[in-house]
């Protein structure tokens, strides 16, 4: 027999219509398959864009309009960042709809957003035809290649049949644990033929290879308990994953039980409110001063659904070498990856915060929590008072930030894009709420704000939501406006512009001796562009009307957009340069 | 360096192989063998990966990278000493006429090989041990023409008295190797 040096392909036929089939039949195809899976799991809106490959699914669609919510994005990306804003909100699954090829890769970005950031995702994607798969068909491209790195599990559906078990795994996967993106690549012939067996759904509880823990060994939490009753200078920091176990009032409880200080993250902040005595500031390169500096003194760190994220640790050799490390994690591979744990505790924040809590002796803290408060003088005095009274010059960020912080009362969900504007909505906004941030924390990605503060707001209908954008940013994704108009979303706006790509011009400042290599941007005029998507705005260039139109935005009914003119060549600071340890703050 | 065998434990899917694989990549591992066959479970896969890196602690957090993918139900990390194993390699040697003769007494006695193909004007000749012993016996051959020389990857059980796959119902996490 002849070795085979190559193979000869079939000839590739495009699947033809299958039969049509009603939402009730018996014997469904696999898009109606599909309707029913999403209702089962209780999907009430999908974020999504029509195409080629999607076509069958889009079409069982139109037979569920009235149960689920379709919303039409103006581009992938959106619909990506605006479940990515409604799961943040709601602790659900956003759900994404779009088809193969360019469908599919415009996603790409918010899946690997949603992966960093813990986001729960189900992304469904089209495929060509089962026999067209690998022959370059047209809108084909390898999605199950493309996204294996970047979601907690991907799966390409070849047979209608496995429909709903797969869809179940989906939901599963994609919500427990450590929640995170799952992306179903969907042939288009698994959406048009019909199902050999009845359909039948049972949602996922468990599955053989995937085991997260969410109640923690016992041995585990008495250890942790042990280190936290003789600590001298305890020390908790609250991530992300405090809000994502809804852990918030355990992790307060906890606190003032043992009177230990509480910084949060850039993702854990709101977990606590800012005016809690407990509560001391946000950590990381653009956080609080005291908190960073703090870390060097703590005996006992007791991290708590975060990751020592680089941003936060800085030079992560130099460390808090002194202290003993407790860390809550849900995430086993988190434990020891950057900061070497000395107490692990492997389980859900909620659980372990309540298996802790009568191990824990009552303490307080007092002398040790007052040493922050000598840090935030320094603060207030070198830079947030200045910042924020200061009456030379454009209007500040700070100060726009400070005066919404007031106006909202702190009861605002906050959506911030990336860079400058970011750090200074975060370091200004007074929250009062939980779950009241929405930031792209891990992955950085300019453009996050606009349609993620489209989806915050689906999600929370009865909060407000605004988003605080910077010029670079909002030419990212500003497509998006027309799905706020056409959905009708009082999402209010702000655009932060100060003509730069401010936190890049920053360094170059900083670090490349003023040499602003490709920072300015010539911007168009936004209100112009706002008003051509239907939607109303101004712009505010002076200090004196700021307070009238942050009021016009806030009592608007319908999505607003105020652009304000800030100071052109402001910084942000405290600052830990990239690579310096937090020891070595900067605070001009 | 040291030499690592990871052995893991997977539901036999799709894709997986190349799941696996790019978290090696990421971490720029390069990985010096592989082996891929079903355990004597049915639907479980067993994937035998060796590498060699100089720090326990990375190849620490590279079994938990692994053991995080979803379909993966067990990682081990190994030393040499703690596992039994195996490689197996072929050699196709000329021999055509008038060549030099195959000592095959000491092929088999000495060196545990065995002819297990006559060609008309070559042999394959299997050897299986471990890699020391495969270049030993590479470097004996060298006096006969090489036509091809393969070997597989490395094949390996480890040392303790439980069978792997017991672990698997309870696949608790096994925070270091």
């Amino acid at each position: 027999m002849e070795a085979i040096a190559s193979i000869k392909p079939e000839t590739a036929h495009a699947v033809d219509a299958a039969p049509a089939v009603g939402p009730d039949a018996t014997y469904i195809n696999g898009s109606h398959a599909l309707m029913r899976c999403l209702l089962a799991e209780g999907v009430d809106t999908i974020f999504g864009y029509p195409g080629g490959a999607i076509m069958p699914v889009y079409d069982a669609l139109y037979d569920y309009q009235d149960q689920i919510n379709h919303i039409l994005v103006r581009h992938e990306q959106g619909a990506g960042h605006a479940a990515q804003g409604y799961a943040r909100v709601s602790g659900r699954a956003g759900i994404c709809l779009v088809t193969s090829g360019p469908g599919a890769t415009n996603l790409v970005t918010a899946i690997a957003d949603a992966l960093i950031d813990s986001t729960p995702l189900v992304c469904i994607v089209g495929q060509v035809g089962r026999k067209l798969l690998g022959t370059d068909a047209f809108q084909e491209a390898d999605v199950m290649g493309v996204t294996m790195p970047i979601t907690k599990w991907n799966y390409q559906i070849t047979d209608p049949n496995e429909v709903p078990e797969i869809l179940s795994k989906a939901f599963y996967i994609a919500q427990s644990g450590r929640p995170g993106p799952v992306l179903i690549d969907m042939t288009k012939s698994s959406q048009l033929e019909l199902m050999t067996k009845p359909f039948v759904y049972e949602r996922c509880q468990s599955l053989v290879s995937y085991r997260p823990r969410r109640i923690p060994k016992q041995e585990q939490v008495e250890a942790a308990a042990t280190l936290i009753n003789s600590a001298k200078r305890p020390y908790i920091f609250a991530g992300h994953g405090v809000q994502i176990a809804k852990a918030e009032a355990e992790l307060i409880e906890f606190a003032e039980k043992t009177g230990i200080p509480v910084a949060t993250t850039l993702l854990g902040q709101s977990t606590i409110s800012t005016n809690h005595p407990l509560y001391v500031g946000w950590l990381g390169m653009h956080g609080n001063y005291g908190p960073n500096v703090m870390t060097d003194q703590a005996d006992v760190i007791i991290a708590i659904g975060m990751r020592f994220d680089d941003r936060v640790t800085g030079d992560a050799s130099k460390y808090i070498k002194q202290a003993k490390v407790i860390h809550i994690e849900i995430d086993p591979s988190e434990i020891d990856k950057i900061i070497r744990a000395d107490a692990p505790v492997v389980g859900d924040a909620k659980e372990v915060l309540k298996a802790l809590l009568p191990l824990v002796k009552p303490n307080d803290h007092t002398v040790w929590r007052n040493e922050f408060r000598k840090y935030d003088a320094i603060e207030n005095e070198t830079i947030t008072v200045p910042e924020l009274t200061s009456l030379d010059g454009k209007i500040r960020m700070a100060e726009v930030i400070d005066m919404l912080s007031k106006k909202t009362k702190g009861e605002a969900v906050l959506v911030t894009d990336v860079g400058q504007h970011q750090m200074m909505a975060s370091r200004y906004y007074q929250f009062r709420r939980p779950n009241s941030l929405v930031t792209s924390g891990g992955m950085g990605t300019m453009g996050f704000a606009l349609p993620a503060a489209f989806g915050a707001q689906v999600g929370a209908p009865d909060r407000q939501v605004v988003a605080i954008i910077g010029d670079g940013c909002f030419q990212m994704t500003l497509q998006e406006l027309g799905t706020i108009v056409q959905n009708k979303q009082p999402v209010k706006a702000i655009i932060l512009n100060n003509n730069f790509l401010g936190m890049v011009r920053q360094w170059q400042q900083l670090f490349h001796e003023r040499r602003y290599s490709f920072v300015e941007l010539q911007n168009p005029d936004f209100i112009t562009i706002a008003r051509g998507f239907g939607m109303d705005g101004q712009t505010c260039d002076q200090r004196d009307n700021l307070s009238d139109a942050l009021d016009t935005l806030l009592a608007h009914e319908g999505p607003f957009l105020l652009e304000v003119i800030v100071e052109k060549e402001e910084n942000v600071f405290p600052m830990v340069p990239a690579g310096a340890s937090v020891s070595q703050i900067r605070l001009k | 360096m040291t030499t690592y065998t990871i052995c893991i434990f997977t539901e036999n899917t799709i894709g997986l192989l190349n799941r696996i694989t790019i978290i090696f990549t990421r971490r720029r591992i390069n990985i010096e063998s592989l082996t891929v066959s079903e355990t004597e479970r049915k639907g479980v896969s067993r994937f035998t990966i060796v590498i060699k890196h100089e720090s326990r602690e990375e190849v620490e957090k590279l079994v938990r990278q692994i053991r995080k993918i979803v379909e993966v139900m067990a990682v081990f990390g190994y030393l040499n000493d703690e596992i039994v194993y195996n490689e197996i390699a072929l050699f196709k040697i000329s021999t055509p006429l008038g060549s030099k003769s195959l000592d095959v007494e000491t092929i088999n006695k000495k060196y545990k090989a065995w002819v297990v193909y006559w060609g008309l004007d070559y042999v394959v000749i299997e050897k299986t041990g471990n890699d020391t012993d495969i270049f030993e016996f590479f470097g004996y051959l060298k006096q006969y023409e090489i036509l091809e020389f393969v070997r597989s990857g490395r094949v390996a059980v480890g040392k303790t008295e439980k069978g792997l796959v017991e672990y698997l119902p309870e696949a608790e996490w096994a925070y270091y190797l």
